[in-house]
């Protein structure tokens, strides 16, 4: 009865091993493929990107129809806008004089330009979308009942920075369409009764939208509100764990 | 341990179920990826397909119209044009926020959590009230814009005159209806209160003295009257006929309704509103650069 032998390596087998068995890799990845449960568990735990995860979660939620990914997706979708974002602003300057011609140079001049301008823009009405269907799809699942109160009013707020980052952002094409929405915009918010005069002069910086408008607009929309939303994004993640991970029935 | 802060009888998380539990690798991030996969490539073709408007370079003399905000501010553009700027722009939005923030304590019962539609009787509370609120919505656009009347008079030969003029839409009660002249100026603090704004419009602080009556009707109370009163008979309704029966099913309507009414507004403000925010049909949109100089 003859002892089986082992396969021999397959030519795939031998790239394989060059490719991650070598010292490079593994000093990248110390670990290889986590092909045992037990190895699973800890990549996500012990990995920086993986471990706002816990390592296991409840059957029913890795089904696709309960959450849809949705609020997965606006995430991906503020990772998404901020490399786009920064790849736009080499490019951008916020002055009255330059905005307008830095953003006709990124569509003409600048390699891929036209390209990151679009993705920005698509994935930023993506993201105002996507947060409002992951309220609706929180909503009905009931998802909101104690003790996850405080992460629905975190929500919330989030919901209010997507809104504001997508706003500040609309103007700085300064275009027509730009200086018309924010004029339209902020007038909206300047008939507030008592202190809409005064938010709408500190929001434009003066009572036209101009120079100290454009400005204001870009310091909050490159850093004040990403950095705002990166801070509630973080309690929210962190209050889903602490919330015993996603709602389900008792 | 940190539980042992928790004094009060606040909600606790639920003891874990281990062994109905999948490990999230590969399990979670494999969807996690997918999708995010899907979304990249999506986005990335339409990128390649449509541009981002480019129009020209700003101009503060030449107004377009109609000059429009942001597509997700056009539900807040489209009511200002039916009630009084600071209600429509302001107080709304931002009681609508907080009433929203405060569900879950207003409803903390936990039947149906953590499922889709998990109380009895939600779907259809759900449908009801989405189509209620479309319907309802559109037509008190209608109405505000004359359009009813128009109708009525054009296909169906029925005419109010002159009578009836004051139906037409909100405005024409303040303008059709002959209030008497004391009624534009009523006044209920017996001295001018007048409070920090300087105004950038130039009217000067706002000024509590006053009361505009037929302005207030129309610009205030009939609006709040109806957002306030319509939900809260849908309510009412639903409840008579026992669809509703817990804080649940109360705020199901109210959302279910907020989410209609807000895309119908959005839809409306985008796709429905031409030069003038006259109420014209999508196809009849076209926006007009300004002239130079009739700015504003
Ligand atoms: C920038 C915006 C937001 C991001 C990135 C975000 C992200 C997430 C993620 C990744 C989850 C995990 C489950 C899932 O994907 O559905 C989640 C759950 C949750 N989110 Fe959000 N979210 C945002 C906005 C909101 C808003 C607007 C609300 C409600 C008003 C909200 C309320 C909640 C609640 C209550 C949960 C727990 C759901 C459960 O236990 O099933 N979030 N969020």
């Amino acid at each position: 009865m003859a002892v089986e032998q082992p396969a021999r390596p397959t030519l795939a087998d031998k790239i394989y091993d060059k490719l991650f068995h070598n010292y490079i890799w593994k000093s990248i990845f110390r670990t290889g493929y986590p092909n045992t449960p037990r190895n699973q568990m800890l990549i996500v735990a012990t990995n920086v990107f993986l471990h706002l995860h816990p390592t296991r979660i409840h059957r029913t939620h890795v089904k696709i129809t309960h959450t849809y990914c949705l609020g997965g997706l606006s995430f991906f979708m503020f990772l998404g806008l901020t490399v786009t974002g920064i790849l736009l602003m080499f490019y951008y300057v916020p002055s009255v004089d330059r905005a307008y011609l830095d953003i006709q140079n990124i569509q003409t001049n600048v390699q891929f330009g036209q390209l990151m301008r679009n993705m920005h823009r698509w994935m930023a009405h993506a993201m105002v979308i996507l947060v409002f269907l992951h309220m609706m799809r929180v909503f009905y699942t009931g998802a909101y009942k104690p003790p996850r109160e405080f992460n629905w009013v975190v929500g919330v707020i989030l919901l209010v920075l997507t809104f504001l980052l997508s706003f500040t952002g609309y103007l700085l094409p300064w275009d027509q369409l730009a200086f018309w929405a924010i004029t339209v915009g902020t007038n909206i918010a300047g008939s507030a009764p008592i202190l809409g005069p005064k938010t709408r002069f500190w929001l434009l910086g003066g009572f036209e939208v101009g120079q100290e408008s454009l400005i204001r607009f870009y310091t909050l929309h490159v850093i004040g509100l990403p950095l705002l939303a990166a801070i509630f994004m973080a309690v929210h993640f962190w209050r889903i764990r602490r919330d015993g991970g996603l709602a389900r029935p008792l | 341990m940190a539980t042992a802060v928790v004094a009060r009888p606040v909600a606790r998380p639920q003891p874990r179920a281990r062994d109905e539990e999948v490990l999230v690798w590969p399990d979670l991030v494999f969807i996690e990826f997918i999708s995010a996969l899907v979304f990249t490539l999506a986005l990335f073709a339409l990128s390649l397909l449509v541009n981002a408007p480019l129009l020209d370079q700003a101009n503060a003399d030449v107004t377009p119209n109609p000059s429009k905000a942001p597509w997700y501010l056009l539900n807040l553009q489209e009511l200002l044009l039916h009630m009084q700027p600071a209600l429509a722009g302001v107080i709304v939005p931002t009681v609508w926020l907080v009433i929203m923030a405060a569900f879950p304590y207003f409803d903390q019962d936990n039947e149906g959590q953590g499922v889709w539609f998990g109380t009895e009787n939600s779907v259809r509370l759900t449908v009801v009230s989405a189509i209620v609120a479309v319907v309802g919505t559109w037509l008190l656009i209608l109405w505000d814009t004359g359009k009813i009347a128009m109708a009525m008079n054009d296909w169906f030969g029925i005419s109010g005159g002159r009578t009836f003029a004051f139906l037409e839409n909100v405005r024409a009660l303040q303008s059709q209806l002959p209030w008497p002249e004391w009624s534009h100026r009523i006044p209920y603090l017996w001295f001018d209160l007048k409070i920090l704004d300087e105004g950038y419009t130039g009217l000067g602080a706002t000024s509590f003295h006053y009361l505009d009556l037929p302005g207030f009707l129309v610009e205030q109370a009939i609006p709040i009257a109806a957002m306030v009163g319509l939900p809260s008979l849908l309510i009412y309704a639903l409840w008579k006929i026992g669809w509703v029966n817990t804080r649940r099913d109360a705020i199901i309507v109210l959302f279910t309704g907020f989410v209609a009414v807000f895309g119908v507004l959005t839809v409306t403000g985008t796709a429905f509103r031409g030069a003038g925010q006259e109420l014209v049909w999508p196809w009849q949109l076209d926006v007009q650069e300004g002239i130079p100089g009739e700015g504003h």
